[in-house]
């Protein structure tokens, strides 16, 4: 009932020439119906749209009520075109005009109804051509395909006259017959007497949605015989007139939240498949149409997750030809982040339902099995120890700290915290990583470092988890080992300011664990990750992150960390920061322009002079 | 060769050629009756359909009275200053009279009358030789030279270059809105003897097609991390006056039409090449190549037709206009190949 009577095509085009006569027939339109006994009235909209929004009344064309023929009624001469053709650019002067189709007699010429189908006149600045000009392809068809859609489940009905009313009319004298091609088995038929094409029976898109017949198309004068041949296609349109059904019937999925407890993770999914097809726009509409519900009454299940729905289109081959279907997934998603105490298990309901299929089995339960699974904030069994060289400088990474799986943890916030027990010598501090998962011990005093008095220094580790407040502690123990070495004059801040290998070694800088920068040998092809550079510890710079350390102070690895200028032959890091390729040698002034070059500077070649033993 | 250009004032069919539309919405502001019609009409078109629309008296006579004025028949061109005013005026008036569920709908820009010929006398004039001939050498490497020897051609490909390459981080690969803007800046300031170059240069070898294909930096100005679907793409092209014009525009000039001898409404290659470079800067509806095959020219928007639903027929449609449209690829070939319809006056 919401279909009701229908169009099978959406638009219809025909050639209309200058002092054609009136009573002139155009073309033919055809409606099919939704139920058995439904008859078809069409009328026209009292407006002719000529491109460009202007439009005009109607004077010329009329539609007959009961057949659906399109005719002229009065004849268009030139001053018509000619008004018609204003505002026109093309050098073909198009009007566009609707038809409207209900099921009983139109009351008042109204322009409003939902059913309606284009008719596109193109208006020829000519008289109509003598038949005899005519190629076979203009007498037997109009330049538009012959498609056309068919909706599922209806009654059978003619949507089609093949042969072309206003040919028929002007053409008397030539034979034109028609046929229809590669129907066999198909529920088409053509009918000679009247050349309408009607399907036979009500059709199912599930069981196959395209159909590719041939017109062919014969036109014989005198002892000349022409043919034509041209694809026609049918489409079936759908209908939501299948129930959704689970594959293999899986309708069971385990969840289980253990190290992973942040808000949007996808805990699992369940599909479920459907026969029909679903439009992926408006999505939010299709998303309506098949919904899926958490059944429950406890608040604090609701609040915890949610389903996320999301669908494909897939293919299905019944008896052999490949018809469209969808795939319908359902997520279940942690709403929020859940704490780490947390404990227990239930079941959780999903109610999917298909809600404009008319049957029965228009809804399938899913059931999650849900486990959330408490973890536990512990170090593993051991304590911590770590040698500092007394020559490191300040922001020198020594190690990292992590509790048990940290590495695995998501939606879990751990704050790592230094106590120290002799206050005196309190060389290290600790850094948390973005992500909260471990913390990076580095030195915050260097000249504690130095000092005689320091030897072992023991500290406590507390990791925190910020949610639960629950805490872990473990023993540091920080060991001082190496002599002091002399320190360089005239060495830079930062060991990125050093361009050859030799003034790299010999100075210390920022960030250095053993008192001297070290050199990183590059491969030397092209601009590379790979490429020459003077670095305070090759284990983290350059690596391509600028970490919480390296980004305390812009002199530690501008390599990783730079946002200003860099010259020369490179690629930048991601979200500009930092050099990621460089052409030779790359090297900066913190706070200032990095340079990538490569060293031309090379040994001078014994000459003839120097080869000379005197 | 091209015929000589027309007298101003008249398009090559003899119909006067309409004002644009800031201008007509200058001339229809000084008028009393009009500009208090065209208020009226406005509101008539307010959030309602054509057919409740045409159904209310004062709304029919508002209409009545403005088909007689500059507004109706009003354009823009593109790249003019207001550009975006002017579209403005343009789908105030035209959106509730021209059936938002079109499937084509008109330019609202004025007809290109130029040829491609024009383009490759100037052409040849900078390069020097003559592009037909020089048939060994990568045209697309070529047009990248031709296009750093000019100030403004390079300032504004190297403009987009370095906007749309530019990382910002590691979830969001590059800022397509950005990356567009530069774009659009870039075919619309340059002129098309240097842009047509790059976007439609012929190759003989992949590298070549590579380049070509990677011209408009397709990792950030066209590909997606999904393929939305066709028709849910043009929606939200309409939604925008910028996107929804020039793909009337691109649908108006490359529609391939059977009725002509090179597929082309008007034969005019350059009109259907230039509504092609417009869209380029059509934000989502961007097409490229889609590949750097060298025997076969595909170009599509990034989209598919799946999840089409029972609209796959309209979608496969739309869709086929970008893929396989021979009036589209004969102005390509045509270009690449120095060739231009020879038009008797």
């Amino acid at each position: 009932a919401a279909f009701g009577l229908y169009f099978p095509r959406k638009e219809y085009s025909e050639n209309v020439y200058i002092d054609q006569l009136a009573g002139m027939p155009l073309l033919r339109i055809h409606a099919l119906r939704d139920s058995h006994g439904e008859a078809a009235h069409f009328h026209l909209c009292q407006n002719l749209i000529i491109s460009r929004a202007r439009s005009h009344e109607n004077h010329w064309f009329q539609i007959r009520e009961k057949t659906g023929l399109l005719y002229l009624s009065k004849s268009l001469d030139r001053e018509d075109f000619n008004m018609l053709s204003v505002g026109n650019w093309m050098p073909l002067s198009k009007v566009m005009l609707y038809v409207f189709l209900s099921s009983h007699p139109f009351q008042e010429k109204e322009c409003d109804s939902a059913t309606r189908t284009t008719v596109f006149l193109s208006l020829i600045n000519a008289t109509a051509p003598v038949c005899s000009s005519l190629t076979a392809r203009q007498l037997c068809f109009t330049e538009m395909d012959l498609s056309f859609h068919i909706k599922e489940n209806k009654p059978p009905g003619t949507f089609h006259q093949l042969q072309l009313p206003s040919v028929h009319h002007l053409c008397q004298n030539l034979s034109i017959s028609y046929k229809l091609l590669a129907a066999e088995g198909m529920p088409f038929r053509y009918n000679e007497n009247t050349t309408g094409v009607s399907v036979t029976q009500r059709l199912d898109r599930e069981e196959r949605e395209r159909y590719e017949l041939i017109a062919k198309c014969t036109v014989r004068e005198g002892f000349r015989e022409m043919q034509v041949e041209v694809p026609f296609l049918v489409n079936v349109l759908d209908e939501d007139d299948s129930p959704p059904f689970l594959p293999n019937g899986t309708d069971t999925a385990d969840a289980v939240v253990e190290f992973n407890r942040k808000e949007g993770t996808v805990l699992a999914t369940l599909t479920v498949y459907d026969a029909d097809t679903t439009p992926i726009y408006p999505l939010e509409s299709s998303r309506k149409k098949y919904t899926g519900t958490i059944i429950t009454d406890d608040p604090w299940i609701s609040e915890t997750f949610r389903v996320e729905h999301i669908f494909d289109e897939i293919h299905f081959s019944p008896n052999g030809s490949q018809v469209r279907g969808t795939q319908h997934e359902y997520k279940l998603v942690l709403n929020k982040s859940i704490s780490v105490t947390e404990h227990r298990s239930f079941q959780l309901d999903v109610l999917v339902n298909d809600t404009e299929f008319h049957g029965p089995e228009r809804s399938v339960m899913l059931h999650f099995n849900v486990s959330i699974l408490p973890v536990s904030i512990q170090f593993p069994n051991m304590t911590y120890q770590f040698t500092v060289n007394r020559n490191a400088e300040r922001f020198a990474q020594i190690g990292k700290i992590c509790i048990e799986n940290c590495m695995k943890f998501r939606g879990v916030n751990i704050t790592y915290k230094l106590l120290s027990h002799n206050v005196s010598c309190y060389p290290v501090s600790i850094l948390q990583g973005r992500e909260d998962k471990w913390g990076s011990l580095y030195v915050n005093d260097s000249s504690v470092l130095r000092r005689p008095e320091c030897k072992e220094i023991q500290y406590t580790i507390q990791a925190t988890d910020k949610q639960s407040r629950k805490h872990t502690k473990t023993l540091l123990t920080i060991v001082l080992e190496g002599t002091l070495l002399k320190k360089e004059e005239d060495c830079p801040d930062s060991c990125a300011v050093s361009k050859h290998h030799a003034e790299c070694e010999e100075c210390g800088g920022l960030g250095v664990l053993t008192g001297r920068c070290q050199w990183r040998q590059g491969s030397g092809k092209g601009i590379t990750t790979n490429y020459s550079t003077c670095t305070p510890s090759i284990k983290t710079c350059p690596d391509g992150t600028c970490d919480v350390i390296e980004s305390k102070d812009p002199a530690v690895c501008p390599q990783d960390c730079t946002s200003g200028n860099i010259i020369g032959g490179h690629g930048k890091g991601t979200g500009n920061v930092g050099i990621k390729s460089g052409h030779g040698i790359c090297y900066c002034f913190p706070r200032q322009n990095c340079y990538c070059e490569k060293d031309d500077i090379k040994e001078q070649l014994c000459d003839d002079v120097c080869k000379t033993v005197i | 060769l091209a015929g000589p250009p027309s007298p101003p004032g008249q398009d090559p069919h003899g119909w006067r050629v309409p004002v644009d539309c800031v201008r007509a919405n200058e001339l229809c502001a000084a008028e009393p009756s009009c500009s208090s019609r065209y208020r009226t009409l406005r509101q008539c078109l307010a959030g309602r359909d054509r057919n409740t629309m045409l159904a209310n008296k004062e709304c029919q006579a508002a209409l009545e009275v403005l088909q007689e004025s500059p507004l109706y028949d009003c354009r823009c061109k593109r790249g003019m200053k207001k550009e975006l005013q002017c579209l403005q005026i343009y789908w105030s008036i035209h959106l509730g009279l021209t059936e938002g569920e079109e499937f084509y709908e008109a330019s609202p820009y004025e007809p290109v009358t130029s040829r491609l010929s024009d383009i490759f006398r100037l052409a040849s004039i900078f390069s020097g030789m003559d592009p037909a001939t020089n048939s060994k050498s990568n045209h697309c490497l070529d047009a990248a030279k031709a296009c750093n020897l000019n100030d403004n051609c390079k300032r504004l490909r190297s403009g987009y270059i370095s906007t749309c390459s530019k990382e910002i981080s590691a979830i969001e690969h590059c800022s397509r809105r950005k990356c567009h803007k530069a774009l659009r800046q870039f075919f619309d300031r340059v002129p098309s003897e240097y842009t047509y170059r790059l976007l439609f240069c012929s190759c003989k070898d992949q590298a070549c097609a590579e380049r070509r294909r990677q011209t408009i930096v397709p990792s950030c100005s066209y590909e997606d991390k999904e393929k939305p679907n066709c028709l849910d793409l043009r929606n939200m092209c309409r939604t925008d006056h910028l996107c929804r014009s020039r793909l009337a525009d691109f649908h108006t000039n490359c529609q391939a039409s059977s009725q002509s001898l090179t597929s082309c409404p008007g034969d005019n290659y350059q009109a259907c090449l230039g509504s092609y470079a417009g869209l380029i800067a059509g934000f989502d509806m961007t097409p490229n190549y889609v590949d750097a095959s060298t025997t076969s020219i595909t170009i599509s928007p990034w989209c598919s037709c799946k999840g089409s639903g029972n609209m796959e027929e309209e979608c496969e449609k739309f869709l086929q206009d970008f893929t396989e449209n021979p009036c589209l690829r004969n102005a390509i070939q045509a270009f690449g190949n120095g060739t231009d319809v020879n038009l008797s006056p």
